[in-house]
C-alpha cells in the first residue's frame, strides 16, 4: 500500500527528464512556495503542482499525500485564528479561557490560516512530485561526484529501509505467537516487549550487515578510487524545462523585490488584487512553471514536438 | 597451468580452536565445473571463500599453505585484479545487492574496478542483454522476485568479465523454477562461454548431473574428488547421504554404472526390468504390479520401526472431530490482491500435511491465517472448534506453534535455555521437564548454555523449534523449514516431526522440497494462484504430479506405481533382486 508513495517508474516524459532540471523545477516550485506570501500566488502554485502531477499521472498518489495534508491543513486553520490576536475584524467572541484570555477570531487570522494550509499542501504537493517523477538512484548519482561514499551510505539505507521494516513485522508475528503481548498491560511493559524487538532486528541486522560487506568486497568494493556511472542524457527537454525554472524564480524573485507576491494580512487584510503588476507576475511564474506539464502534453499528443525534445 | 591450485591448506577462523579447513590439496583446471557437496559445516562454503580470496582477507584467522591462482600466490594479487579475475555469488540474494536500482547494482562493481564511463555503458548493456534483463533494467531491486534478484547478482558479477564464477548455494532461498533457470545459465555460462564454476549446492537432484568433478566434503576436508558417477558410487558405499536419490538408489543396489539423471536412470531400469533385475522374474513381477498398482508400495511393518516409518499417519482418528477446520476462506492484502479464494479443508489430529505450490500462491498466508496472526477477509478457521478469528486469546495462541523461514527471527536471548523458558514465562506455564526433553531430542542439549547467535544456521532452526514446542502445541505450523540445510539435518527434522505426529500433534508445513514431502508427508496440498487444486494423500497426489514429483518419482513413472522415494523403489523391487543384492538393499534398512 506504501508503494504509491514512492517513485514507480511509469515510462513518463517527466521522469525522462535529466535529474538536474527536474531537481531545480521542484527546486524553484519549494522557493516560491517558501517566500510567497500572497494568498493567490500560493493557490496557483497549487494549482500547477496540481496540473504537473496530473501530467505524471499521479493524482491517485497525491489523493494519498493529501489526507495527510487535509488532517494538518485542518489544524492549522483551527489553531491559528484561536491563537493569534493580530487581526482587527473580529468575527467571533468566545468563551474565557484561563491563561489565554478571552478567545476571539479574526478574519485576518482566519485568512492567514487558510493561506498557511494552502502553503502546507503545496509543500506536501512538492514532494508527491518529487517521488512521482525522480528516480532516486539518478539524484544520488547526480550527487556522487561530490559525496561518493555519503550517496553510498544513503543508497544502501534506502534498500534495506523496507527489508528491515518487513523484517520486523516478521519478528513481531513470531514473538506473538510464543506469547508475547503486545497490545495489553502498562506503557512500561509496552516499551519492554517493542525493544525486545528492536534488539532482534538489530542482532539480525548486524549479522547481515557482515555477509553485505563480504559481498561488496567480493565485488572490489574500497580496492582502490571508485569512478561513476552515469546515464542520464541532455535533451532539448532539459534545458528548455532548466530554462522555465530560471524564468519562473527570476520573474517571482524581481516580483517580490518590487512588492508583487507579497500580502499584508495584519492588522488589515491588503487588497487582493493591488494592481496590474501582481496579475502579471503571478501569470509569467505561472506560465513558466506550467511548461513542463505543456511539453508532457506536446509528448504524448504531437509527434513532431515529440520527436524534437 | 592450472587455474587454482592449493597446497596443504588449513584455515582456523579467529576465536576458533578446531579447523574450517584443512589437508586442502586441489588443482582446478580452467574451464571445469565443479560442484562442492557436504553437510552443513562441512567447510564448502570456507573453502569457496578461499578460492574468492575472502579468506583469509576478510575474516582474519590462521591460515597455513599456499594458494595459487594462474601459478601466482593468491595473497600477493591485488584484490582489484582479483575481483576481475575471480567473481562471486552468495546464498542470499538480499544480502549482496547493495544499490536501489537494477542498472546501478550492475555498475557497483564496475564503479568500484574505476572503469572509463563508455566501458561500463558497454558491458551493463551487454549482461542487461544476454540475461534478458532489459525489462527489469529501470526497476527498483526492491520490487525484484527472489529468483530475479539472483539472476541480478549474477549479471553484477558478470558485468566484471570475471574468469571464474564462485556460486555459494545460490538456489537455497529460490523457489525449484527460478532454481532451475539459475542453474541452467550457470550451465550455459560454463558450455558456451567457457567460464569456470565451482558450485556448491544442497539440492544435488538439480545439479549433479551438470558438472565435470564433483568434490564431497566433510570436516574441513575433501573426501573425494572425481566425476560424478565416480563420486556416486563412492558414497554410495559409504552411505553418505550427499549424492541425488537416483544415483543412492543404483549404488545401494550395487550396480557397476551409475546413473546420476533421470534420463540415463530410466534408460537403465527399463533395461534392468527387462531382464528381470538378473533374476529374469522382474519383467512378469512388472506386469503383474501393474495391473494392481492402486496405492502405494506397503512397507513390511514387521521390519521397520513404527517411529520411523515414511509419511505416517498412525495417530489419525477419522471419527474424531478435525483438530483445523478451514471453511471457505478468502483474503486480499491492502493493495487489493487477492490471495486465498475459498479455501476449506480439514485437518484431523495426527496428520501430516506438506502444502506446496509455487511463490505467491498463498500459501505462506494460508498459514499465517491458520495461526490467527491474519484475519480471514471471508470464511472461517476453526481449532478444535473454536474460530480462530473471533477467539484470538493466549490459549488458542500456546495450541499453535509457527516457525517462520527466518529462524533468527527468535532468537535474542543470553543461552539457549531461556529462549525455551521465555516463551514459558510468556505463557505463564512451568517446566515441567519439557526444556531437557526438547533439548535432548532435537540434539541441542550440549548448546544449553551457548548463545544461539553463536550457533549454525541448522542448530539455530533447531533452537528456534524447540522454543515455539515448548508449550506442547497440538498444532505445528512450519514455513519452509527445509530451506539451505543438508540432507542429513532434513532427515533429522523429518524424523523429529513425525515422532511429533505419532505423539498427536498435527504437522503443516509449508515447502517447496518434494524429496522431504515424498519421505515424510502424509498429506499433500497442492496451491496454485490462491486455490487448492489437489489435496490428498501423498502418493496419489506425487505421483500424479510430473513436475511435483520427486526424482525417484520421475525415475519410475510408468514402470510402477506409488514410488516416490528409494525406500519405495527398494521394496518394489526386492522380490526381483538376488540374494546378494537383498543384502546390500537391506543395509538401508
Amino acid at each position: 500500500m506504501l508503494d504509491k508513495l514512492f517513485y514507480q517508474e511509469k515510462g513518463l516524459f517527466l521522469q525522462s527528464l535529466h535529474p538536474l532540471p527536474a531537481l531545480a523545477y521542484l527546486g524553484t516550485l519549494l522557493v516560491l512556495a517558501l517566500v510567497f506570501n500572497h494568498p493567490l500566488y500560493l493557490a496557483g502554485l497549487l494549482l500547477v503542482i496540481g496540473l504537473t502531477i496530473w501530467a505524471a499521472e499521479g493524482l491517485e498518489t497525491w489523493e494519498s499525500y493529501l489526507k495527510i495534508g487535509l488532517a494538518m491543513m485542518a489544524l492549522v486553520m483551527i489553531i491559528n485564528p484561536l491563537m493569534i490576536r493580530a487581526g482587527k475584524t473580529i468575527i467571533w467572541y468566545g468563551p474565557n479561557v484561563p491563561v489565554f484570555g478571552r478567545l476571539t477570531i479574526s478574519l485576518e487570522a482566519l485568512y492567514y490560516g487558510i493561506a498557511m494550509s494552502v502553503r502546507l499542501l503545496d509543500i506536501i504537493s512538492i514532494f508527491c512530485l518529487y517521488n512521482l517523477i525522480v528516480h532516486p538512484d539518478k539524484v544520488l548519482n547526480l550527487l556522487s561526484r561530490f559525496a561518493g561514499k555519503s550517496v553510498l551510505v544513503i543508497s544502501i539505507a534506502t534498500r534495506m529501509f523496507p527489508i528491515m521494516a518487513r523484517e520486523l513485522e516478521n519478528i513481531r508475528c513470531v514473538q506473538q505467537m510464543r506469547g508475547v503481548d503486545f497490545n495489553k498491560r502498562s506503557l512500561k511493559e509496552k516499551v519492554k516487549k517493542c525493544s525486545s524487538l528492536i534488539n532482534i532486528l538489530v542482532l539480525s541486522s548486524l549479522e547481515n550487515s557482515l555477509e553485505i560487506a563480504e559481498a561488496m568486497q567480493a565485488r572490489a568494493f574500497g580496492s582502490g578510487p571508485r569512478s561513476c556511472y552515469r546515464r542520464s542524457l541532455w535533451r532539448p527537454r532539459d534545458a528548455l524545462c532548466l530554462s522555465v525554472s530560471a524564468g519562473a524564480l527570476g520573474a517571482g524573485i524581481w516580483g517580490l523585490l518590487h512588492g508583487f507576491g507579497a500580502y499584508a494580512y495584519y492588522p488589515q487584510l491588503d487588497y487582493l488584487l493591488g494592481g496590474t503588476g501582481t496579475v502579471a507576475v503571478l501569470f509569467i511564474v505561472l506560465f513558466n512553471l506550467s511548461v513542463p506539464a505543456i511539453l508532457n502534453w506536446g509528448w504524448q499528443h504531437c509527434p513532431y514536438l515529440r520527436s524534437k525534445i | 597451468m592450472s587455474l587454482f591450485k592449493i597446497e596443504n591448506l588449513i584455515y582456523y577462523y579467529p576465536d576458533r580452536e578446531k579447523p574450517a579447513l584443512q589437508e586442502i590439496n586441489l588443482v582446478i583446471e580452467e574451464g571445469e565445473f565443479i560442484l562442492v557437496a557436504g553437510g552443513s559445516g562441512s567447510g564448502k562454503s570456507s573453502l569457496a571463500r578461499v578460492l574468492a580470496g575472502l579468506l583469509p582477507d576478510f575474516y582474519g584467522g590462521r591460515f597455513g599453505g599456499k594458494v595459487y591462482f594462474k601459478d601466482r600466490d593468491m595473497r600477493k594479487i591485488d584484490r582489484r585484479r582479483l575481483a576481475r579475475e575471480v567473481g562471486m555469488i552468495f546464498q542470499d540474494p538480499e544480502k549482496q545487492l547493495v544499490m536501489t536500482g537494477v542498472e546501478a547494482e550492475i555498475a557497483f562493481g564496475l564503479e568500484n574496478l574505476g572503469l572509463p564511463p563508455k566501458e561500463m555503458f558497454r558491458r551493463v548493456a551487454e549482461v542487461i542483454s544476454f540475461l534478458g534483463l532489459t525489462n527489469l533494467r529501470q526497476e527498483f531491486t526492491a520490487n525484484l522476485s527472489g529468483g530475479e534478484k539472483q539472476k541480478l547478482a549474477l549479471a553484477a558479477v558478470l558485468a566484471m568479465q570475471p574468469q571464474v564464477l564462485i556460486c555459494d548455494e545460490p538456489t537455497s532461498q529460490l523457489d525449484p523454477v527460478a532454481g532451475e533457470d539459475f542453474l541452467n545459465l550457470v550451465k550455459r555460462l560454463n558450455e558456451e562461454m567457457g567460464f569456470t564454476i565451482v558450485l556448491i549446492e544442497q539440492r544435488l537432484e538439480r545439479c549433479f548431473h551438470l558438472a565435470d568433478r564433483v568434490l564431497l566434503m566433510e570436516g574441513g576436508r575433501i573426501v573425494q574428488d572425481g566425476s560424478p558417477e565416480q563420486v556416486a558410487r563412492w558414497a554410495g558405499k559409504k552411505e553418505i547421504p550427499f549424492i541425488p536419490p537416483v544415483a543412492r538408489f543404483f549404488s545401494l543396489l550395487g550396480h557397476a554404472f551409475i546413473p546420476v539423471t533421470v534420463k540415463e536412470g530410466r534408460k537403465y531400469l527399463k533395461l534392468s526390468l527387462e531382464a528381470g533385475f538378473a533374476s529374469g522374474s522382474a519383467k512378469l513381477a512388472l506386469q503383474e504390479k501393474e495391473k494392481h498398482s492402486a496405492g502405494s508400495p506397503k512397507v513390511r511393518e514387521e521390519e521397520q520401526d513404527e517411529e520411523m516409518l515414511p509419511g505416517a499417519e498412525l495417530a489419525v482418528n477419522r471419527e474424531e472431530p478435525p483438530l483445523v477446520e478451514v471453511k471457505n476462506l478468502w483474503f486480499s492484502y491492502p493493495d487489493h490482491k487477492e490471495v486465498l479464494q475459498d479455501i476449506s479443508f480439514q485437518i484431523k489430529a495426527g496428520e501430516f500435511v506438506v502444502i506446496l505450490g509455487e511463490n505467491g500462491a498463498g500459501k505462506s498466508t494460508l498459514l499465517k491465517i491458520m495461526t490467527g496472526l491474519l484475519r480471514p477477509g471471508r470464511g472461517k478457521v476453526f481449532l478444535s472448534g473454536h474460530d480462530i478469528g473471533k477467539n484470538n486469546d493466549r490459549r488458542a495462541t500456546r495450541l499453535v506453534a509457527y516457525l517462520s523461514q527466518n529462524p533468527n527471527d527468535y532468537l535474542f536471548q543470553d543461552t539457549v535455555e531461556d529462549e525455551l523458558l521465555f516463551t514459558l514465562k510468556n505463557f505463564d506455564l512451568g517446566d515441567d521437564g519439557i526444556v531437557d526433553e526438547l533439548l535432548e531430542m532435537l540434539h541441542i542439549d550440549c548448546y544449553r548454555r551457548t548463545n544461539p547467535r553463536d550457533l549454525s544456521s541448522g542448530e539455530r532452526l533447531r533452537v528456534a523449534l524447540a522454543a515455539v514446542l515448548v508449550t506442547r502445541p497440538k498444532l505445528i505450523l512450519l514455513d519452509e523449514p527445509t530451506r539451505g540445510i543438508d540432507y542429513r539435518l532434513k532427515d533429522e527434522l523429518g524424523v523429529f516431526l513425525r515422532g511429533q505426529v505419532k505423539k498427536g500433534a498435527s504437522v503443516v508445513l509449508v515447502t517447496h522440497d518434494v524429496e522431504f514431502a515424498a519421505e515424510n508427508a502424509s498429506r499433500v496440498i497442492m496451491m496454485f494462484a490462491g486455490r487448492i487444486v489437489s489435496d490428498g494423500k501423498k502418493d496419489e497426489i506425487l505421483e500424479r504430479s510430473i513436475f511435483y514429483s520427486t526424482q525417484i518419482g520421475k525415475l519410475w513413472r510408468g514402470f510402477g506405481g506409488g514410488i516416490l522415494t528409494v525406500n519405495d523403489a527398494l521394496e518394489w523391487i526386492r522380490p526381483l533382486l538376488q540374494p546378494k543384492q537383498v543384502v546390500r538393499a537391506g543395509a538401508l534398512e
